[in-house]
């Protein structure tokens, strides 16, 4: 799966936050996505997968735009988003909150990600299916959140901050089994993260805005070599 | 004596009142909107019930029909006029403003196609009385206590273990999510709103059968409810259901001791100490949505 975006314009009430922002994510890759706070990141996230609209430009998924689409026909498509902190339904345990989204994202034929695998792909998940997720630790809810973002047929996920709260070691954990899973589901990922050494060990490309800029774009080994706090 | 009476009859309004008080919370708790209109379907679903039976139809079948014609308005409330305002980003204020619109509407509709006066049913069993160690149930009294805690316990049941429930409670938890997670929050938006009005027409059917009906006092049978929602903690039909008992006995013991007319002042002094002492409410859960 391709997903690609071409000059995209989008924004908030008159703003226009994202001016002609393009990248390109091929199939099974991670992106990492940096810039500063109130770049346009989160803003590009909710463009790709329909929360706001577009205002200019294309989002295109294997050729086929999507810009125009409702956001249930890209999340039928395989796009996902973990939202930033709101990845869990608090008041619901993890068995109930994994049941009713996968009630609703497996029963289709040809579904690639059960109930049953995410609780063998995240085991913690098992041991804590009564626990009520908002009494979770951060580093269980946001597995949870992205067991939730797992289910049904993903191709592409769009990880909003995913080690906010968390403790170091823990950002290790979660981005390892990001990596795993992904690699090993051919699911692709853009990763919008404050944690850039972490986001750095496990992404292949790199991409970053400034005030709603591009000013870089490369692979991984390219990114290595520059210094990006000079993009900031 | 007097005083075992007067608590027996306030646990049985105590229990339509937490029918009603239950399906406003039900879905307060899921769209955060303030349906003041679950009054007016009140008043309706009495009335379609008592035109029924006027027109000779089986108590029981008027009954179910007047389940089925709130089923039907609160799906089309929640469809024709709040889903719309909320596509157009209407605020919770601009919502209650419309519901209240909805309420004198329905309320009026109710005074023109029915009638503006109070009116009784028709049937002669509703007079019949039971006498359980000194304590006198009407019939009526009697239902109203069985079916409201089936439906009750219905309801709890219904949300903890269904599929349906559960995706209901996940769209309360965190709608957005829900969204992002194919749960079609803006759908059972509506199925919400045509269970709480299915349930609600149950004691407006049999509070009228007791008592009596008129088109304009159903406000002050949602103001007791909202108060015991509050009081119970938002989110908690427990807790909805179990203040609404203690408020009516509280209201209906009052009288004993102070004026009648000061009854339903009671219950708002009550509500007030609750506002002032403990706002969140005795049961509230924990990460759900506050007023």
């Amino acid at each position: 799966m391709t997903l690609e975006a071409r000059k995209l314009v989008a924004g908030y009430g008159d703003k226009s936050i994202l001016e002609e922002v393009s990248f390109t994510l091929e199939d099974g890759e991670i992106l990492a996505f940096f810039g500063h706070n109130g770049a346009g990141k989160s803003t590009t996230l909710k463009a790709v997968i329909g929360l706001i609209e577009t205002r200019g430009g294309e989002i295109l998924l294997d050729g086929e735009r999507i810009d125009q689409l409702p956001i249930g026909q890209r999340l039928e498509r395989g796009l996902r988003l973990l939202p930033e902190r709101r990845g869990v339904f608090p008041d619901l345990s993890v068995e109930e909150s994994i049941d009713v989204v996968a009630q609703r994202n497996c029963s289709r034929d040809g579904c690639k990600i059960t109930r049953s695998d995410v609780y063998d792909l995240l085991p913690v998940l098992r041991e804590r299916r009564k626990v009520i997720a908002g009494e979770m630790s951060g580093g269980q809810q946001q597995m949870l959140a992205f067991a939730l973002a797992l289910l049904g047929s993903p191709r592409c996920i769009l990880l909003e901050e995913p080690s906010v709260g968390l403790q170091p070691d823990l950002v290790e954990e979660l981005f390892a089994k990001i990596r795993e899973i992904c690699g090993r589901l051919s699911i692709s990922a853009i990763l919008i993260e404050h944690k850039i050494a972490s986001a750095m060990k496990i992404a292949n490309h790199v991409i970053i805005i400034n005030s709603g800029r591009l000013v870089f774009s490369g692979p991984k080994t390219e990114a290595e070599k520059i210094n990006l706090w000079n993009y900031f | 004596m007097l005083y075992l009476q007067l608590f027996v009859d306030g646990v049985v309004s105590g229990c339509a009142i937490g029918l009603v008080s239950i399906s406003f919370s039900y879905f307060y708790s899921v769209t955060g909107t303030f349906h003041v209109a679950h009054a007016g379907i009140y008043t309706l679903c009495g009335y379609v019930a008592w035109a029924l039976v006027a027109a000779g139809a089986p108590f029981i079948a008027a009954l179910m029909l007047a389940v089925l014609a709130g089923a039907l308005s609160g799906y089309a409330t929640q469809h024709v006029l709040y889903q719309r305002l909320a596509d157009r980003q209407a605020s919770p204020l601009v919502m209650m403003i419309a519901s209240i619109g909805l309420l004198t509407v329905l309320q009026n509709i109710v005074a023109i196609v029915f009638s503006p006066n109070i009116v009784q049913f028709d049937m002669p069993w509703r007079v019949g009385h039971l006498d359980i160690a000194g304590v006198t149930l009407s019939h009526p009294q009697a239902l109203i206590a069985l079916v409201s805690i089936v439906i009750f316990v219905g309801l709890t049941v219904f949300s903890a273990r269904t599929d349906l429930g559960k995706r209901i409670r996940a769209i309360a938890s965190n709608a957005e999510l829900a969204e992002i997670t194919r749960l079609d929050p803006k759908r059972v938006f509506a199925y919400v709103l045509a269970i709480s009005s299915a349930i609600v027409a149950v004691p407006a059917v049999l509070v009228g059968v007791d008592q009596a009906m008129q088109p304009y006092t159903s406000l002050i049978v949602l103001l007791t409810a909202v108060v015991a929602m509050i009081a119970g903690g938002i989110g908690s039909l427990p807790g909805a259901f179990g203040m609404s008992i203690v408020l009516a006995v509280i209201q209906s013991l009052s009288v004993a001791l102070i004026p009648g007319r000061w009854s339903i002042a009671a219950v708002f002094g009550i509500f007030i100490l609750f506002i002032l002492l403990k706002p969140e409410g005795l049961f509230r859960r924990r990460f759900s949505r506050a007023l």
